[in-house]
């Protein structure tokens, strides 16, 4: 029997659209209305194996849940890896059983957008939530990003396509500045384009800020462009610079010119409040990510990557997951949430350790599991928050619902064995 | 059935007049009892002080702002290591960190440790007041609550410009059920939105916020009216315009006249105490303040006490964390919250070697020092603001022992404080049952928790017992027993129990008529949608309203 559920709220990306209606039939997903292709691929047909499993046989979930007990509770040197597609009750649950096993806890944020993070706890972060851009943002500037790849309704819901509070006449309204960087272009429609080539990206965000400041700068041709730049910039009553806050491998820029454009950013946003206002916002990817950020620091004291191994919080951004297993310092892994959503650097080291996966489709992992127990994505079958890439929390409607066991039920399980032993 | 008697204690509970008074304190089921079967469970508490839990009517705890501020402060809570209690109740012990932002668990392990066992969150935007709840879920024993920010949201702007008050009133009303928030918050009224055009104060309370029928005052007069036609526990809760500056007196004394005669809290008002003008030198106008709130008895306030040493300051006032930034170069971050509110967070220290830290701190003094109702005049830091909650031990101590505080008055800058109240010298040493006001009963009454903050019959059993000591700050650092709802949670000083907070809210009915118009302008100009704003389930039930 087909059924609708209205408002589903969507983990494709980090935009977290909830305004999703999903048409199931039977418990498999027909339509995502109103999706994106990014969306209609995470929803896709809502299916998911209900398993659990030790080694390569079949079990049930206590006989699964006691063995991943024992195998987390043996691990002298255990990594909880948080990976994505879980709700905010799952991560904080997660949180505790690394607290409470003395672990290394890591995650798609340690592996995967750590160099932002960093540079914002250097400089802080000028920023505002997506419907300040919708409803302010006169002028946006996309530093090497295109929304149609990473966020494709960006442009449909927060800018530069609606009207907003202050900007009647939506597009028309608003003058869209794409810089390209090599080839991370921005969008194509921009009304303005700036080039810059790899080499050159870093440079031009520091002599932009110079101009900015009006400093005097060089006379070279980059510091023309740069100075031609800043007067655009300078010129919005309300400025948005987009970047993109991932460095996984679907990324357009990688390496450390991404750490030094992180800083170069944030120095940039910062200087152009004086002037006029301006807000940096960065896109990230879908399953939650700022979620497990939001719930580790206030959980912790720090985002992401968290040695336990002393009974307190250490931060060692420097010394996470991937290290802490090439070194072969790792006993056990406990991965929660989508194994496929573990990046693949990260993947390739954890064969050496034995690893329990909790989370969806943990028994069709693309990597070797001691213990395997699949439970629901958040979103699809968990209910619970999701908080969105500006960390404004959102509610999770799980039109699939009690079709396979919840995560945050399966981790609480399992970290009731753990503490009280 | 749990039973607990409490023996040999001074009991210093000054909503029902005992101030001192030795006699059993008897417990049952969490709440205070008249009697008790002689063979009772005992506590003794011989020679002990006993008070009502303590209540911070005002800190920052549990918004989104307070995890963008942790997120800033790796090298602080680095510092501030917090192990996992021992507890012995079956909970998860949870270790954390410290700082002047602490984790969650940290926090509500640190409260009950000090005797505070009821906190609120003074600034909270309904849009991210989902996360709040699920802070305060991570943050044990305390009960907690917030109240929602008002003062700068869109959509109440565009009514107070239509004239829709009532229609405003029932936007309050909806906003705060549908948030689980406590009370209505003003931050800068209306100078939020100013900062987003990059407007950084307002001359007087009458400038116009873009639309000439948009200004400071209505928005103070809407929100007051709206609180107190709902009925609400507490009053409006306000941050007036131009916190931090020289010479706001004439904007927060306006202020205060423009709800005159009618109910309000006004908050931290030490930064909104000040005289003097830019380019000149500041001065303490905390005399204005106290012989305004003399003559006015709707008035309720607490001080904002700055406290010498590290602060992180945050708060929904973004231009002020900008202006902070751009004097000081230290770290910032700023945070537009969509059609609501902003937010600044900039990290600090007070020092008494700075000329306006030191005045900062002798205007929270003189406030104490001058107020002659302590009732209405109550205690906070306006934690992490002018520093941290784990500062009130040693601001008590400096209520209470006049040579201790003068003591240190010698030891700081003096380029300010010429003709200053405290400077030429201020007698009054605060009573033990003075110090239970403004740290329990007088917040309690002015929240309207009529369970808390006093220890008679029918009272929530959050009790607090002092050892006596000759250094206050020592005492009241570390109280030998801390209960909570009748659980002991901290024994011989140890913090052994850490039971889950009650979450403190209210839900005070509106036209559903208005619903339709909300659901307009969310559809219009919202990036979520009008049925995902409001927050599903708050555990427990809401505070009656009269």
């Amino acid at each position: 029997m087909s059924r609708e559920t209205p408002h589903v709220t969507c983990l494709g990306c980090g935009l977290t659209c909830d305004d999703i209606t999903v048409v199931d039939t039977d418990g498999v997903i027909t339509e995502a209305r109103s999706a994106c292709a990014l969306g209609v691929r995470w929803f896709g047909d809502g299916r998911v194996p209900a398993r659990a499993r030790i080694g390569d046989q079949d079990a049930t979930i206590d006989a699964a849940l006691e063995r991943a007990a024992a195998i987390v509770r043996g691990a002298p040197r255990l990594l909880v890896f948080c990976a994505t597609d879980v709700a905010g009750d799952t991560i904080a649950a997660t949180v505790a059983l690394a607290d409470v096993r003395r672990a290394l806890l890591d995650s798609v944020t340690g592996t995967d957008a750590g160099a932002g993070v960093l540079a914002g706890q250097e400089r802080g972060r000028a920023t505002a939530t997506f419907g300040e851009l919708r409803n302010r943002a006169d002028r946006l500037c996309f530093w090497g990003v295109d929304p149609a790849v990473h966020a494709p309704r960006f442009q449909s819901r927060i800018a530069p396509d609606p009207d907003g509070l202050y900007l009647a006449g939506g597009r028309r309204a608003r003058h869209v500045i794409a810089v390209d960087i090599g080839d991370a272009t921005g969008p194509a429609d921009a009304d303005e384009r700036v080039r810059f080539t790899a080499d050159e990206a870093i440079p031009a965000l520091a002599l932009t800020r110079a101009a900015v400041l009006g400093h005097t700068v060089d006379g070279s041709p980059l510091a023309d462009r740069a100075a031609a730049l800043a007067r655009t910039l300078v010129a919005a009553r309300y400025l948005a610079i987009v970047a993109d806050g991932e460095t996984g491998p679907a990324r357009a820029i990688q390496g450390d010119a991404r750490d030094a454009q992180d800083e170069g950013l944030l120095a940039l946003a910062e200087s152009l409040n004086g002037p006029t206002r301006c807000a940096l916002t960065t896109f990230r990817a879908g399953g939650n990510r700022a979620g497990i950020d939001a719930v580790c620091t206030w959980q912790t004291g720090y985002p992401m990557t968290i040695d336990f191994a002393r009974g307190v919080p250490r931060y060692v951004p420097y010394d996470g997951a991937e290290r802490r297993l090439a070194r072969h310092e790792i006993d056990a892994v406990l991965v929660v949430g989508s194994a496929a959503g573990v990046p693949e650097r990260i993947r390739r080291l954890i064969g050496a350790a034995p690893t329990v996966i909790v989370g969806p489709r943990a028994s069709d992992s693309p990597f070797a599991a001691a213990v395997a127990i699949d439970t629901g994505i958040a979103g699809i079958h968990d209910g619970g928050s999701v908080v969105r890439a500006d960390d404004i929390p959102l509610p999770l409607t799980a039109p699939l619902a009690g079709r396979v066991p919840a995560t945050v039920t399966t981790v609480r399980a399992l970290l009731e064995r753990v503490a009280t032993s | 059935m749990s039973m607990l008697r409490i023996t040999g204690g001074a009991i210093h509970d000054p909503a029902n007049g005992e101030d001192g008074v030795v006699r059993d304190l008897c417990i049952q089921d969490g709440r205070i009892v008249a009697s008790l079967p002689s063979d009772a469970p005992r506590l003794d508490a011989a020679g002990m002080v006993i008070m009502a839990g303590g209540i911070d009517i005002h800190a920052h705890v549990a918004a989104s702002s307070t995890t963008m501020a942790r997120r800033l402060l790796p090298e602080e809570h680095a510092a501030d290591p917090q192990a996992a209690p021992a507890l012995d109740d079956g909970t998860i012990p949870r270790s954390g960190t410290g700082g002047t932002v602490p984790s969650t668990f940290t926090t509500g392990y640190r409260y009950a440790g000090l005797g505070y066992t009821t906190v609120f969150d003074a600034a909270v935007a309904a849009v991210a007041a989902r996360g709040t709840h699920a802070q305060f879920d991570d943050t044990p024993i305390v009960d907690g609550g917030f109240f929602v920010l008002m003062g700068n949201d869109e959509y109440l702007l565009r009514q107070i410009a239509a004239g829709e008050t009532e229609r405003a009133r029932e936007y309050a009303a909806w906003l705060l059920a549908s948030t689980g928030g406590y009370a209505i918050k003003i931050v800068n009224p209306g100078g939020v939105e100013l900062w987003k055009r990059n407007v950084r104060q307002v001359r007087t309370i009458d400038d116009a916020v873009g639309d000439p029928r948009i200004t400071p005052r209505k928005v103070l007069e809407t929100l007051t009216a709206a609180a107190n036609a709902l009925k609400l526990p507490h009053p409006v809760h306000i941050h007036c315009n131009n916190l931090g500056l020289p010479g706001n007196i004439a904007t927060t004394l306006d202020s205060m006249r423009a709800v005159a005669g009618h109910r309000a809290h006004f908050t931290h008002l030490q930064y909104h105490s000040y005289g003097g003008e830019p380019g000149k030198p500041w001065q303490s106008a905390a005399r204005q303040i106290i012989e305004y709130f003399a003559a006015h008895p709707e008035v309720t306030g607490d001080v904002g006490q700055v406290m010498f040493g590290p602060a992180t300051t945050l708060t929904a006032d973004g231009a002020v964390e900008y202006m902070l930034h751009a004097s000081s170069g230290r770290k910032w971050v700023n945070s537009d919250i969509e059609l609501e509110t902003g937010c600044g967070i900039v990290p600090y220290v007070y020092k008494d070697t700075a000329a306006v830290a030191a005045l900062q701190w002798v205007v929270g003094l003189e406030l104490f020092l001058l107020s002659p109702d302590p009732w209405r005049l109550v205690l906070s830091t306006d934690h992490p603001n002018g520093g941290s909650f784990r500062s009130y031990p040693d601001l008590i101590h400096l209520l209470m022992d006049r040579t201790y505080r003068d003591a240190r008055l010698k030891t700081i800058n003096q380029k300010y404080l010429a003709g200053s109240a405290l400077a030429d010298g201020i007698a009054r040493e605060y009573t033990l049952n003075e110090i239970a006001i403004v740290t329990r009963a007088g917040p309690a009454r002015q929240l309207g928790l009529v369970t808390k903050g006093h220890l008679g019959v029918g009272a929530d059993a959050d009790v607090t017992i002092y050892a006596r000591e000759a250094d206050l700050s020592h005492m009241f650092a570390t109280p030998r027993y801390v209960l909570k709802a009748g659980l002991v949670v901290v024994e011989e000083g140890q913090l052994r129990r850490a039971p889950a907070g009650r979450r403190l809210f209210v839900r005070p009915g509106h036209d559903p008529a208005v619903e339709r118009d909300i659901k307009a302008f969310f559809d219009r100009y919202g990036t979520i949608s009008f049925e995902n704003y409001p927050v599903a389930r708050v555990a427990g039930t809401p505070v009656a309203l009269p």
